[in-house]
């Protein structure tokens, strides 16, 4: 036994002197650098409710709109917007469609041109038939008096040259008749040169309407024939003449008098601040101060389980709440949908949930957007 | 080898765990190295001891059926100190001679006498071959519990060390526990073998013995009949 517990001890020396001498340290663990996440909780309402700026910048304490393209400044500018005078955005956009208004009246002025070439000829022709009474210039009156009489009786002017020409006429009584018949031939032709309106000469338009003032001068009767006359002529024009449909008040209609929205000259240069694409309201519920709401009142709602047809019902809960969160008055519960029984005891426990609920916390600064709430309940969400 | 700090060392070699290592389990894995050098004693013992025994059974074996006489046999195995089946037919045959010097009577008397001494030596020579066999069963079953304990005391002076040191990273951590792991290897290390050795050594006792009662009865018949064959004539003649 002896010899055996010495070889034992000898073999066991062997194997802790191997494992010692062979057992080192073991190779430490090659563990690479994991890159940390940040990972940042953040309420809801940095999304709903978020100003605009660049959404790379850094987080800052005052935000700052997102600079504009052109980074110019006006100086005392006091509008936003792009453009480089600081006008103000209503005053920009009614200046151009005036402009363009008082363009259209020109053309209008141009159109009313084919009218009065009509006057022209009978003019001449008057003029023609003119030449026997204009050598002599006492005579005209005399003349004028009889067609005056014989085509318009009305006229009041006529019958104060009347007068002083039936002194003198007598002697000129033989010139009336190629005047009158003259006068009577440029009547009946009337029709004619307004059927033939493009046949006169454009030119001569312009220089007749003087020589009628200067005939009515003369001649008082010749003052009555005119003014019959433009009236058919426009008329006549308004029927066949395309050009002549144009109307500036109609244009003046279709022209767009919708404010253009730029305007204002002011831009920031400062640096944008972390922010959304566009500036949305602050001042709405964000979502989960909604559901921080509805939430409220759900555990105070007491609904009968296995309700029949629970889950077509909805319930419309609106309430007035003072700054305290407590409802002002009785809350206005109405509920649509499944049957009336169901419907009606719905909508009696809404009401009890609501009114046990009270108060409700909501954020103070935002008392404005909750002083009237109205939450929709789907009951089936709650079973 | 200098004493270090529980947390100031990332040293994980086998001895500087153990020289890291508190006294309990030291003291434990001492123990449990002793426990491993006794189990392999035993073993190597055992081995050597059992195949001598397997060797002598099988000359004497030999030597008893090979027609030679007993009294021959006895006169040269009585003189030495004999094993096994040797020291059995040796107890046999001085209970048959010392019964026959004295002039016994009763054949079943000088039976019965023979049979005890036979029984005697055979239960002596049984557990000359089972001993220590217990010791190993007792080392196969309790060493993984001693070293359990000294990891759990290895752990716990460490975790002691933690709350000290005020940190929490595994470099101050995984010295003390694979300090404390260690203690539960070594017991495993002194276990199994002991496991494995015990039921190979008892399953070789037993067989050795049976071995032996076999050759006790067989023995035991042939004296049965010399007495009949020696003390019957006696008697008829008296």
């Amino acid at each position: 036994m002896k010899g055996s517990l010495v070889a034992s001890t000898v073999f066991h020396a062997l194997i802790i002197g191997f494992a010692v001498s062979s057992f080192t340290a073991p190779r430490t663990l090659e563990v690479t650098d994991m890159e940390a996440l940040p990972v940042d909780i953040v309420p809801v309402e940095s999304i709903t409710q978020i100003q605009r700026g660049d959404k790379k910048a850094p987080m800052a304490e005052k935000s700052a709109p997102t600079p504009t393209k052109r980074p110019d400044p006006v100086a005392d500018a006091e509008n936003v917007g792009e453009n480089d005078a600081d006008l103000k955005p209503v005053e920009a956009a009614k200046a151009s469609p005036r402009e363009v208004t008082s363009q259209a009246p020109p053309k209008a002025v141009e159109t009313p041109v084919p009218a009065p070439e009509p006057e022209p000829k009978p003019a001449q022709e008057v003029a023609k038939a003119e030449p026997a009474p204009e050598p002599d210039p006492v005579t005209p009156p005399k003349p004028a008096e009889k067609p005056a009489a014989e085509v318009e009786p009305a006229p009041e002017a006529k019958p104060e040259p009347a007068k002083p020409t039936e002194t003198a006429s007598p002697p000129a009584e033989t010139t009336p008749d190629p005047v009158a018949e003259a006068i009577e031939q440029a009547a009946p032709a009337e029709p004619d040169f307004t059927a033939l309106p493009t046949a006169g000469p454009v030119p001569a338009a312009r220089p007749k309407p003087e020589k009628p003032v200067e005939t009515a001068s003369a001649e008082p009767a010749r003052e009555t024939p005119k003014p019959a006359k433009p009236a058919k002529p426009a008329q006549a024009a308004g029927g066949s003449s395309k050009k002549s449909d144009f109307n500036a008040d109609e244009v003046a209609a279709l022209l767009n008098k919708q404010d253009s929205s730029g305007g204002g000259a002011k831009r920031s240069t400062e640096t944008a601040s972390l922010g959304g694409s566009k500036t949305t309201s602050g001042e709405t519920l964000s979502q989960s101060e909604m559901d921080a709401l509805r939430g409220q009142i759900q555990k105070f709602w007491n609904i009968i389980p296995g309700m029949a047809d629970g889950g077509d019902v909805r319930v419309i809960v609106k309430m007035r709440l003072d700054p305290s969160g407590n409802i002002i008055g009785d809350p206005e519960v109405s509920a649509t949908g499944g049957a009336a029984g169901t419907r009606g005891t719905l909508a009696g426990s809404a009401k009890r949930a609501v009114l046990r609920a009270q108060p409700y916390q909501l954020p103070a600064e935002k008392y404005d957007t909750w002083s009237e709430v109205v939450v929709n309940f789907d009951p089936s969400q709650m079973f | 080898m200098e004493q270090v700090g529980l947390a100031a060392t990332s040293d994980v070699t086998l001895w500087s765990l153990f020289m890291q290592a508190g006294f309990v389990v030291k003291l434990v894995m001492l123990g449990l190295i002793g426990a491993s050098i006794w189990t392999w004693a035993i073993v190597v013992d055992k081995y050597v001891s059992f195949a001598r025994v397997r060797r002598q059974l099988d000359q004497f074996e030999q030597v008893f059926w090979s027609g030679q006489s007993l009294e021959e046999l006895y006169r040269t195995l009585s003189d030495r100190k004999s094993s096994g089946m040797a020291a059995i037919f040796v107890s046999a045959m001085r209970e048959w001679k010392k019964s026959f010097e004295r002039g016994a009577k009763s054949p079943i008397g000088l039976q019965m006498r023979i049979d005890k001494a036979m029984d005697v030596t055979l239960a002596r020579e049984a557990e000359t071959l089972e001993a220590r066999l217990g010791s190993l069963a007792t080392i196969g079953s309790s060493a993984p519990f001693i070293g359990l304990f000294g990891t759990v005391i290895g752990i716990m002076t460490s975790f002691q060390a933690i709350a000290g040191s005020k940190s929490t990273n595994l470099a101050v951590v995984a010295p003390g526990i694979a300090e404390a792991l260690l203690a539960t290897a070594i017991g495993l290390l002194a276990a199994i073998p002991a496991v494995i050795a015990y039921n190979k050594f008892s399953a070789d006792a037993g067989k050795i013995t049976s071995r032996l009662e076999g050759f006790t009865d067989e023995f035991s018949g042939i004296l049965s009949r010399q007495i009949d064959e020696r003390l019957t004539p006696r008697q008829a003649a008296e």
